[in-house]
């Protein structure tokens, strides 16, 4: 892991994915930091999927203290109080995950993240952070792109039924397989607050109305002054006051935001194990590909919905200006 | 509403099952059901809560403790499944550690169905989960029924055509040729490599079974002998050359051992020095245990997809709740992320899911006969058939005490050995041999004795 060759070692655990993304790409992915923030369900599951597959360090951030409800979505915690009593989320989640994978330096950072400096962020290549308000997945983002380095932003939040990712990799330049020739490519992302600032009536009838819906709740919360995921069928008659003002301003139909997906946001608060094990599968990859720098990333917003099974990505940017 | 139960650990779970449903009961209809999740109005006859239902009376067994068989069994508990039992016949390789996240260095060498079981019940509490180390095989087709949904994640073709054929066998017709509800097992099947997958929904007598879109896959590579005997032109040729051709001049007799090291190694340097002859770039050891052991590249991240939405679809029948998959859902993330669902239609003539390859036999021809004729029977090609009728053992070939007690069925007609009764359906296990591939298979038989006066209808026939 120190040096530029695989070990031995490395080689024989890793021979399966290897043969999947070649062994310059498991270099790269050995020698990678990764940061994550709030540790859900959907977040649980990703570290997994990282952590096996050989990233050089993963740091967790998250001070809250483990509670029954956190149990049922999340793997990485054994049901055993006595194990977990007096320990916060991250520390306990860090114990297991280093048993996944010896090879792989998982710790803990403590603190609030709103208050760590650009240096800090500067340590990483990626970060995924969730469990965020609205102000705060502002503010680090644009903290991560103060940086020269290039440090890739994932957002994700998983409401019942439902999850969203999102996705900042600044100005990125990477390689793709195209036939029997490799292409090199450039694709520029908005950043977070850019991109939720695109007008609605900008965007195509056709996007996701789960896109919406999660900034009408976002915004609520905002508001509110609640954390996220803090919201009961009883804030209904707000959030609906709210979806029109916000569709007014925007000059959309209040139609293009169903009363019906706004109810299952609200009520639907805690995670859905399958559903965190598709969004965590989905965010690894795009993650390993970031790293790897191959293949197309996804760009830049992707939706599931486990009512319909359906996965969309959404690219909400500005439009390109028509000369 | 939700006041009414008592508070449970996974409240999103109780709200998607606020509704009673039987697993194949008069609720079960997918190509019609949409239930909301957050139902808010409850029909006359009450609600129970069904997290209790799947406490106590869904089993599921997960066939498979691999990559894929690793997240389903953790989505399944996790979702409230608690009765689970798993079968695998492997034991843990280093390989297997990137993906396989239940099991440790430590644990190579150890039977992966009860390492597996083990690290779930650690982790999940409430739930039970029984391993089971053996091959799909060794299993009476009896313990198949006792499961309300089959899991599959498998690595073969061969595999999945075998439970397949054990779950459509025990789909019965009814006298109008309609599938009979109650008899349909329904399974979820995931398959991955790489950064690719699928999902699949096969409910028997329903959706297409797995023989039914068998065609769905492509032909597997298999070069032709004298390419890699006069012309090769790429690396997988020399090393094909040096398993299958010259492996058995050089040790006539000694058989080829894939886990054998130095037998590896002797392939690797006879296909290297082959690919200097011809000038073929591209031989390394890597690639030769590749070809020869027909390894596919595996990630972890793929095998959590698919699992994730077999779960998801395995919770949708056994609670009735939402419309399932209809049926085929294929993922590719290698070029940024592409899923799509395609229904496919199930094949009205399929051997394995319709109502049984038809035989018409005269009363007098014995069990013998019968199993020797299935043979030749192009329809069927089964060698070294057992046959079994409802259940009762007719003729087993193994093992040697069961075989030696049917062994007097032989000689005995067949007719009498089903009771004298017009037409029913037999089940035959055996090695079946197509197109130069020999694999365990199970048929349904659907037998008719001709020149039977006032021929019964299917329906009273099995109710004797």
């Amino acid at each position: 892991m120190n040096g530029e060759e695989l070990t031995e070692q490395e080689t024989a655990l890793y021979d399966r994915q290897i043969r999947v993304w070649g062994a310059d790409a498991q270099r790269r992915l050995s020698k990678s930091h990764i940061l994550v923030y709030g540790m859900k369900g959907s977040v649980a599951e990703f570290c997994k999927n990282i952590v096996l597959a050989g990233v050089g360090s993963v740091t967790l951030v998250d001070d809250r203290e483990v509670t029954e409800e956190a149990l049922s979505a999340n793997f990485l915690i054994l049901p055993d109080e006595n194990l977990y009593h007096g320990k916060t989320l991250a520390e306990v989640c860090c114990d297991s995950l280093k048993e996944f994978n010896p090879m792989v330096h998982v710790s803990v950072e403590k603190g609030d993240i709103s208050t760590f400096g650009v240096e800090f962020f500067g340590k990483f290549d990626a970060m995924v952070i969730s469990c965020c308000s609205l102000a705060k997945k502002k503010l680090i983002n644009q903290k991560c792109r103060k940086l020269s380095k290039r440090v890739a932003f994932y957002t994700v939040d998983c409401r019942g039924s439902c999850g969203e990712i999102f996705v900042d990799l600044k100005d990125y330049k990477y390689s793709k397989k195209k036939l029997e020739e490799t292409v090199e490519c450039q694709l520029e992302f908005p950043s977070f607050e850019d991109t939720i600032s695109v007008p609605w009536k900008a965007l195509p009838k056709r996007v996701s109305k789960l896109y919406f819906a999660m900034r009408v709740i976002e915004q609520f919360e905002d508001a509110e002054g609640r954390n996220p995921g803090e919201t009961s069928i009883a804030d209904l008659p707000g959030v609906l006051k709210l979806r029109k003002e916000l569709c007014e301003t925007n000059s959309v139909n209040e139609s293009q935001i169903p009363d019906a997906l706004l109810e299952r946001l609200l009520m639907d608060t805690s995670e859905y194990p399958p559903v965190c094990a598709i969004i965590g599968g989905i965010l690894g990859q795009e993650v390993i590909k970031a790293i790897s720098g191959k293949g197309d990333p996804l760009k830049n917003f992707f939706f599931f919905d486990a009512m319909d099974g359906k996965g969309l990505i959404e690219d909400i940017s500005e439009p390109k200006p028509v000369s | 509403m939700a006041d009414a139960a008592p508070p449970s650990k996974s409240r999103d779970l109780d709200k998607l099952l606020l509704r009673p449903g039987n697993l194949v009961g008069p609720t079960f209809d997918p190509g019609v059901q949409v239930f909301f999740l957050s139902v808010l109005i409850f029909e006359g006859f009450g609600y129970f809560q069904l997290r209790d239902d799947l406490q106590e009376y869904a089993r599921v067994l997960v066939v498979g403790a691999g990559g894929l068989g690793c997240e389903l069994l953790k989505d399944l508990a996790l979702s409230g499944f608690k009765n689970l039992e798993v079968i695998d016949m492997d034991r843990i390789e280093v390989t297997n550690l990137n993906r396989q996240f239940l099991f440790r260095l430590e644990d190579v060498g150890k039977p992966k169905a009860e390492v597996a079981a083990k690290r779930v019940m650690e982790r999940v509490s409430g739930v039970n989960i029984v391993p089971h180390f053996c091959r799909i095989e060794d299993k009476d087709i009896e313990f198949y029924n006792d499961f309300n949904i089959i899991a599959l994640g498998l690595d073969s073709i061969e595999a999945r055509s075998y439970i397949n054929a054990v779950a459509c066998s025990f789909l019965e017709y009814d006298s109008d040729d309609n599938p009979r509800e109650e008899t349909m097992k329904p399974m979820v099947d995931g398959g991955t490599e790489g950064f690719k997958g699928h999902a699949r929904v096969i409910v028997p007598g329903v959706t297409p079974c797995f023989e039914c879109t068998i065609w769905l896959f492509p032909p597997q590579v298999k070069f032709p002998l004298c390419t890699l005997a006069e012309t090769p032109r790429n690396a997988a040729h020399c090393i094909e050359y040096a398993h299958l051709i010259k492996w058995d001049e050089v040790h006539s007799g000694q058989a080829f051992d894939p886990d054998n090291p130095d037998h590896m190694k002797w392939v690797y340097d006879e296909a290297v020095k082959r690919a200097e002859l011809f000038g073929i770039p591209g031989v390394t050891y890597s690639l030769t245990q590749g070809v020869v052991k027909n390894i596919i590249p595996a990630i972890a991240s793929t095998n959590a997809i698919i699992s994730a939405a077999c779960t998801l679809e395995t919770l949708k029948i056994a609670s009735g709740c939402s419309k399932t998959l209809s049926n085929y859902l294929t993922y590719n993330g290698v070029e940024g992320l592409h899923t799509k669902v395609t229904e496919f239609v199930k094949d009205k003539d399929c051997l394995v899911c319709g109502p049984g390859v038809l035989i018409e036999l005269d009363t007098t021809v014995t069990l013998k006969k019968f199993i020797d004729m299935l043979e030749e029977d192009p329809r069927v090609l089964m060698t070294k058939a057992s046959i079994t009728y409802h259940g009762k053992n007719l003729y087993m070939q193994a093992p040697p005490v069961l075989e030696e007690m049917t062994r007097s069925n032989l000689e005995l007609p067949l007719y009498d050995l089903m009771d004298k009764i017009p037409k029913d359906v037999l089940h035959a296990t055996g090695t079946i041999n197509k197109d130069d591939k020999k694999s365990s298979g199970l048929r349904k038989l659907r037998v008719v004795f001709k020149g039977i006066d006032g021929v019964a209808d299917m329906d009273m026939a099995g109710g004797a």
